[in-house]
């Protein structure tokens, strides 16, 4: 305990703050310039001098630490003159252009100025010119009006981890630059536009058309590109975004956005937007009504369950629309249709993925807090690279290094590359080898403590791979170091992406991250794609889940929904979406109701696919585009996107947040309002005028979010489990494919195309964002610089890329964040993407998807 | 005084193992490492030493607080930076004598238990370069460097780090960024580097004559090096005299020296027998001084007491014909180009400041320059991050004081009065 | 020895081979003539250091060389005491004899001039560094006698 005064204030300190914390503390605000709370201090602006009683020197109050009655006054005449000169010094070299500034209103220069003066410059000679730099599409750099505070530099070293930009050169030269002095070549999470106190880095989308005072309403909302749910304040003028930004201290991103959810808001701006119901007449779609379709919907509804059977219908929820929206979807095939067909494509990884870690460690095993990795010492990583899927919590990871923690990546580091000590960089396929290695070396120096005997038993039972079988795959000193590096953990974290799930025997190598986890004591983290997989899961939207988390095959649960909401469940378990596609195929499925997925682009083979769908004798899409998988539809229904609507979002370490309309008209009508309508055409009873109404129906039947309201989860504080204890105990039953076998050895000459996830991009949606386009503006087949080699390939040389099912040219780009023998393509854009080339089967014990015929040729093109 | 600093240099082959050791070379060592090292502090803090850096600071007391902190490794950094204008007084150690500033550095080494040296060596000393780099690896033959240095139990590993150009890596956290590979810009202090140093560990920085001086201290002990020179800062100085003196040169004299005795009596006196205008004592950071001030004794204590201030012991002398207008902007246009551009006073003032003397100096200056020059000076002094600002303003400001008709002449008359007959 | 593992083993005197990064730029230096941007990218490799931040490095100190020079680079000091004792003269004759000024190389790609700081040579005023070959005492003519041993 220590005791300062600060301009006669006295001030009880637990323990010891920089005066300027404690000033903060007292109410007493000290101009600052280069100081940036959460960067580390820097005390170049000289703008916080204050008096220290006993110093001769006037002090640096973001520097100087408190001491035991220490008297420290922050306004006198002195002081005032003091800042006025390091303003005037400031503005020696600054243009004051600010009537076409965009950041004028809102520059802490100018208020400074407006406070302490100068009136008026006493320089003389000319400024230090430097030509603004409109070398890239988003960032604008003009360093004239730079005040070398450095904040942006911190930024992206210290916070961002990118280490994209530096200060080149020295004294009154000196100037924030990316390498290239151009173009960045950065993660554009655009953080430092956020710093930058002056107008020295400003963003190119809002240029000239932006003035702090022409913000009507700021809109809190959450993200809608990823799991973690980042909180974003949208600035709005009319019906515009002018920008999304974060605020410090909002969320769990602190004043952090990715470049996606700071750039790629404006898709929803796109003229592309479906903005009237259309439907299918004599092969083509055209504009009707909303009463004309809802009509139209619901006869030909009636009409197939009548002829079919409800289970001939089914329906595709949407890890990008809220919980509400899914809820909806849920309620209308359960209790109006009367079927469980409903499923999404959380199917594909993160659904099983999940599913099958609560069947060993029981439900919510993955309900961990995103802020508390960069406390953890440790991180295992594996499936993918989590600063491109979700880049926020990626951030959480870099900062585990930054804190001396230890990381060790499975795979290509890719993101984390500066940040990892160990990096398990194997052949495509190996993964499971080197699971299993580390953990036969992990299980000789951790003991099985007994808590889990069924995980414990098929521990005992895995086959460890020896030396020599290794040798193919990896060296064992690798291996052997990165044991050490698991084993000294002491409250470490596993990150488990979407990449574990996709091939074959994928229970085996959930099985064995599990087991590792188990024997290190970890906390385990499921990357997700999209903003609300676990939402959708929890709203019910799985064949044999209700909402809630309750599986449909306990009668007893199905009986607590009928008395809660006086409507029967559908006893048979539905079909999952592989099942639903297979029995389009057959026949057996006559309709398929889509809400917000673009199932053509999002699945493997294309033609399978897209037969399926056209053997459907109705094919319902919900979307705010017309896709490669609204075309085939019968009816589209234009729906509000995210910016648009209210509702909430539960993100991967199931928190639930709130999402709001910042545009108050939409082209569209809200999912969950669309789907109300047609079950009330339907003749369902339910009454739902609000979103908030299809809220109370959900924490009325979910004993997830009993009683949860929305303002509770708009004061951030709904956290997972929402009310009280887990609803279920520890250990299921799981299966585990291949436990007493190796992996079959994988053609090391073979190239195998592979998902690429790129930061600048989210599945199909952000296609249609222009700023994201103008980073990545078209798809690239990424290659291993040794596999170019092997090829005799260039960087941009003209490729064929042909599999068992696709042929098409492409252009390469080296990148070592691909491995030797891999191809990696994303699936954003429309005419090649990575579904194209492949095929799938449906993993026998997860359930998700297993991607075949990846196997790749890659020929020049003369 | 016999020699102490600069034994031998007279010697061809001084630079050589053979001569050092012929002349009583790393005696001292081994006598320093058959005694506690913390006795080695004690003989160090008996003997009065002050860093030869600039600063003057107890050099028993650093060693002092860095071997107190319990963390290891820790590591000991020789500043051969020799940056501030004016000062060439290390240069004779590091090409002519360079065993010695090694022996002092595996002494200083072994006393504070550091395990790990390098001399950040100036990139503007090539020459230097090579003589260390080659009598390193002498010492290294010899067993002096190394594991088990001469059978006894102790290892230091020592190299040359060479800078690149910036006078600021001289201060010493610039300095250690400098080593870590960084831009060199200074830290934030507290903490100071003798707790939080290189790679966050203890770390001493001390100037080659500091280091210089550590076998003669172990050789006749702490007490009778404090008989030396000044009572308050006491032992042998190198003084490096320039410009307008006959014989200009670095000269080892007992500590306290007068200005006038360096002045006339080592260094031949004034050029051509011309009038003494201005002297600076220090270091072109270092303020100015008139002529009726050159009976003050040259140490940490007494100039001070005239409003200057010792540095490095460089001094420059400067007769009736030099131009103190132009001197003062030619030290400005070295300060703006050295600053490291950390904070806002140094970066924009030096540069503000150099523009005011370049008009004044060619005939341009405006009525209110000497008044504006002074107040941005200032503006500068004593709230920039380091001491490199204030010896910009302490330019401006000594010079001003002391020859305001110089100034007020060019601002008048567009001319110098300088060397005018 | 390649330059890259030249660099790494550097790189072994210090804790963190980061602290290899100045005599890196050094090495790269000598390879390349001059610091471009392929210099940084084998240093930033080298080390495992991102690009932007040798670059930052790099452009802090004044003796990297941020362009191409000419076959020889004349570092000539004009601070105080080389000033008092005529460096400016020379500065105006080395423009007047080989059309080089300050910063820039002659027509021929023969000599650099780069104007320096205090190169501690006050006492044999006015000095020069041509290349890594230290020259003082220089008057009107004898520089030239100097620079013209250099082709
Ligand atoms: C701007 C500036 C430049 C400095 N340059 C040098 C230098 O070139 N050589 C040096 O030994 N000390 C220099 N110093 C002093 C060092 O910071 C430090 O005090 C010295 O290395 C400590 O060694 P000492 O105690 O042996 O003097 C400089 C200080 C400042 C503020
Ligand atoms: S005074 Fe400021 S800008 Fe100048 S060198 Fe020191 S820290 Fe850098
Ligand atoms: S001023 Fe030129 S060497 Fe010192």
């Amino acid at each position: 305990m220590l005791k300062v005064t600060i301009n006669g204030i006295e001030i009880e300190l637990e323990k010891p703050v920089t005066v300027l914390e404690a000033a903060k503390q007292a109410g007493i605000k000290i101009p600052t310039l280069c100081h940036f709370d959460g960067l580390p201090p820097f005390g170049g602006c000289r703008l916080c001098l204050v008096e220290v009683e006993k110093l001769p020197k006037l002090q640096t109050a973001c520097t100087l630490m408190t001491t035991d009655g220490m008297v420290v006054r922050t306004e006198t005449a002195q002081i005032k003159a003091a800042r006025r000169a390091m303003l005037e010094f400031l503005l020696i070299n600054h243009p004051l252009d600010c009537p076409y500034c965009d950041k004028a209103g809102e520059c802490e220069l100018q208020d400074l100025v407006a406070i302490y003066g100068p009136e008026a410059g006493r320089f003389a000679e000319g400024k230090r010119t430097h030509p603004e730099s409109f070398d890239d599409p988003i960032i604008v750099r003009n360093m004239e009006r730079c005040v070398l505070c450095t904040r942006c530099v911190r930024m992206c070293d210290e916070l961002q981890g990118a280490f994209a930009i530096t200060v080149t050169g020295r004294g009154s030269h000196s100037f924030v630059e990316p390498f290239t002095g151009g173009k960045y070549n950065c993660e554009y999470c655009g953080n430092c536009l956020t710093v930058c106190p002056v107008g020295a880095i400003m963003s190119r989308l809002h240029r000239h058309s932006y003035r702090p005072w022409y913000v009507e309403r700021e809109v809190q909302t959450t993200c809608g590109f990823c799991g973690v749910g980042c909180t974003m304040i949208l600035q709005m003028r009319e019906e515009h975004i002018i920008r999304s930004i974060p605020r410090m201290g909002l969320g769990l991103n602190k004043g952090l956005l990715c470049v996606r959810g700071r750039f790629g808001y404006d898709f929803v701006e796109s003229t592309e937007r479906l903005s009237t119901p259309l439907i299918n007449k004599n092969g083509q779609l055209q504009p009707v009504s909303w009463p004309e379709a809802y009509e139209y919907i619901a006869n030909r509804l009636k009409e197939i369950k009548e002829k079919h059977g409800a289970d001939a219908i089914g329906a595709i929820a949407s890890g990008r629309c809220t919980n509400e929206d899914n809820y909806m979807l849920q309620r209308f095939m359960r209790f109006v249709i009367g079927t469980n067909n409903i499923d999404s494509l959380a199917r594909l990884s993160y659904a099983p993925t999940v599913s099958y870690l609560e069947s060993i460690f029981g439900q919510g095993i993955t309900a961990n807090l995103i802020p508390g990795i960069a406390n953890s010492d440790g991180a295992l990583v594996v499936g993918g690279d989590p600063t491109t899927i979700n880049p926020i919590l990626g951030l959480q990871i870099r900062a585990i290094r930054k804190n001396a923690g230890k990381v060790v990546v499975i795979g290509p580091p890719g993101g984390l590359k500066r940040f990892v000590t160990n990096a398990l960089i194997t052949d495509p396929y190996s993964e499971e080898m080197v699971l299993a290695a580390v953990l036969g070396r992990l299980s000789e120096e951790k003991e099985l403590r007994g808590e889990l005997p069924r995980l414990e038993e098929k521990i005992r039972a895995v086959k460890i791979p020896s030396q020599d079988e290794l040798s193919d795959a990896i060296e064992v000193d690798e291996i052997n170091a990165a044991v050490d590096t698991l084993k000294g953990m002491e409250n470490p974290v596993v990150i488990i992406g979407p990449e574990i799930a996709m091939q074959k025997r994928s229970s085996k190598r959930l099985f064995l991250i599990a087991a590792i986890a188990y024997l290190i004591n970890a906390r385990l983290f499921v990357l997700s794609e999209r903003p609300n997989l676990q939402g959708l899961m929890d709203m019910g939207c799985e064949p044999h889940m209700l909402p809630g988390g309750r599986p449909l095959e306990f009668e007893m649960f199905r009986h607590k929904m009928e008395e809660s909401l006086g409507k029967k469940v559908p006893e048979s378990k539905g079909m999952n979406l592989f099942e639903m596609l297979d029995a389009a195929q057959d026949g057996q499925l006559k309709a398929l109701y889509v809400m917000g997925e673009n199932l053509i682009q999002s699945l493997p083979n294309r033609e399978k696919v897209e037969s399926a769908l056209k053997s459907l004798e109705l094919l319902i899409v919900q979307d705010i585009y017309l896709t490669e998988t609204s075309r085939l539809a019968d009816v589209v229904l234009p729906a509000s996107s995210w910016s648009e609507k209210d509702g909430t979002f539960t993100n991967l370490e199931r928190r639930l947040q709130s999402v709001r309309a910042a545009r108050t008209v939409s082209p569209g009508r809200a999912d969950w309002q669309i789907i109300a309508d047609i079950s009330s055409q339907m003749g369902d009873s339910g009454k739902f005028s609000s979103v908030e109404s299809v809220w109370e129906e959900i924490i009325h039947i979910s004993p997830l979010h009993a009683g949860l309201s929305y303002e509770d989860i708009a004061k951030g504080n709904a956290l997972w489990p929402y009310h009280g204890e887990p609803l279920r105990g520890v250990e299921g039953e799981f299966d585990v494919e291949g436990i007493d076998s190796l992996p079959e050895k994988r053609d090391k000459e073979a190239f195998y195309i592979q998902l690429q996830r790129p930061l600048y991009h989210s599945g199909s949606t952000s296609r249609h964002s222009r700023a994201l386009l103008s980073i990545m503006g078209e798809p690239l087949v990424m290659i291993n610089p040794s596999s170019a080699e092997r090829l005799s390939l260039k960087d941009g040389d003209k490729v064929v890329v042909s599999s068992d099912i696709h042929r098409a040219e492409a252009k390469i780009k080296l990148s070592e964040d691909v491995r030797a023998g891999e191809v990696a393509l994303c699936n954003t854009f429309s005419g090649l993407n990575f579904m194209q080339f492949v095929d799938y089967e449906v993993s026998p014990v997860l359930g998700c998807i297993v991607i075949t015929k990846n196997n790749v040729n890659i020929e020049k093109v003369t | 005084m016999e020699k102490v600093l600069l034994k031998n240099i007279d010697n061809p082959d001084s630079a050589t193992i053979k001569a050092y050791e012929a002349a009583g070379g790393y005696q001292s060592l081994k006598k320093a490492l058959d005694l506690e090292p913390k006795k080695i502090i004690e003989e160090v803090k008996s003997s009065g030493l002050r860093g030869r850096g600039g600063a003057g600071f107890p050099t028993g007391m650093k060693w002092d607080f860095a071997s107190r902190d319990p963390k290891f490794p820790k590591y000991l950094l020789c500043n051969a930076d020799e940056g501030e204008p004016g000062t060439f007084k290390d240069r004779p150690i590091l090409e002519k004598n360079p065993h010695l500033l090694i022996e002092g550095m595996i002494i200083s080494a072994y006393a504070l238990q550091a395990e790990r040296g390098y001399i950040y060596l100036r990139g503007e000393y090539p020459h230097a370069r090579d003589v260390l780099e080659k009598a390193i690896a002498e010492a290294y033959e010899r067993g002096y460097l190394g594991e088990n240095i001469l059978g006894k139990g102790f290892r230091f590993d020592l190299s040359v780090h060479q800078g690149a150009g910036a006078y600021i890596c001289g201060e010493e956290t610039a300095l250690i960024e400098s080593i870590e590979g960084r831009r060199g810009q200074p830290r934030i202090k507290p903490p100071f580097p003798v707790n939080v140093g290189a790679w966050g560990m203890p770390t001493v920085v001390n100037n080659v004559e500091t280091l210089a001086n550590i076998p003669y201290i172990v050789e006749i002990g702490g007490e009778a090096y404090a008989k030396i020179g000044s009572s308050d800062c006491p032992g042998p100085k190198l003084y490096s005299i320039s410009c307008c003196v006959e014989k200009p040169g670095v000269y080892e004299l007992p500590m306290g020296t007068s200005l006038r005795e360096i002045i006339y009596e080592h260094a031949g006196g004034i050029k051509g027998g011309r009038e003494l205008k201005a002297v600076i004592p220090g270091g072109i950071s270092t303020p100015v001084l008139t002529p009726d001030k050159i009976d003050t004794p040259m140490d940490f204590v007494s100039l001070p007491k005239i409003g200057s201030m010792l540095g490095s012991g460089a001094i420059m002398v400067f007769d009736d014909t030099v131009c103190l207008v132009r001197v003062c902007w030619r030290a400005m246009r070295f300060f703006e180009h050295e600053s490291c551009g950390k904070c806002t006073p140094c970066r924009e003032g030096t540069g503000w400041m150099r523009n005011i003397l370049e008009r004044i100096e060619n005939g341009f200056g405006r009525e209110g320059d000497i008044e504006l020059l002074q107040d941005v000076a200032l503006s500068i002094s004593g709230k920039t991050f380091c001491p490199l600002g204030d010896g910009a303003a302490n330019v401006v400001l000594s010079f001003i004081r002391n020859f305001p008709d110089e100034f007020e002449y060019h601002i008048k008359n567009k001319k110098c009065s300088a060397g005018e007959e | 020895m390649a330059l890259v593992d030249e660099i790494r083993e550097i790189g072994r005197k210090y804790p963190d081979r980061r602290g290899a990064l100045l005599p890196s730029l050094y090495l790269a230096q000598k390879e390349y003539g001059w610091l471009s941007q392929e210099a940084y990218e084998t240093v930033s490799e080298a080390l495992n250091l991102p690009p932007a931040t040798v670059k930052g490095v790099a452009t802090f100190y004044a003796m990297y060389r941020k362009k191409p020079m000419g076959r020889h680079l004349i570092q000539l000091c004009t601070n105080v005491a080389c000033m008092v004792m005529g460096a400016e003269r020379l500065v105006d004759l080395l423009k007047e004899r080989y059309g080089l000024e300050p910063g820039g190389t002659t027509e021929d790609g023969r000599f650099s001039l780069v104007i320096m700081e205090c190169i501690g040579a006050c006492d044999r005023a006015p000095a020069m560094l041509v290349d890594t070959d230290f020259h003082s005492d220089l008057n009107e003519t004898n520089i030239f006698e100097i620079l013209e041993k250099y082709k």
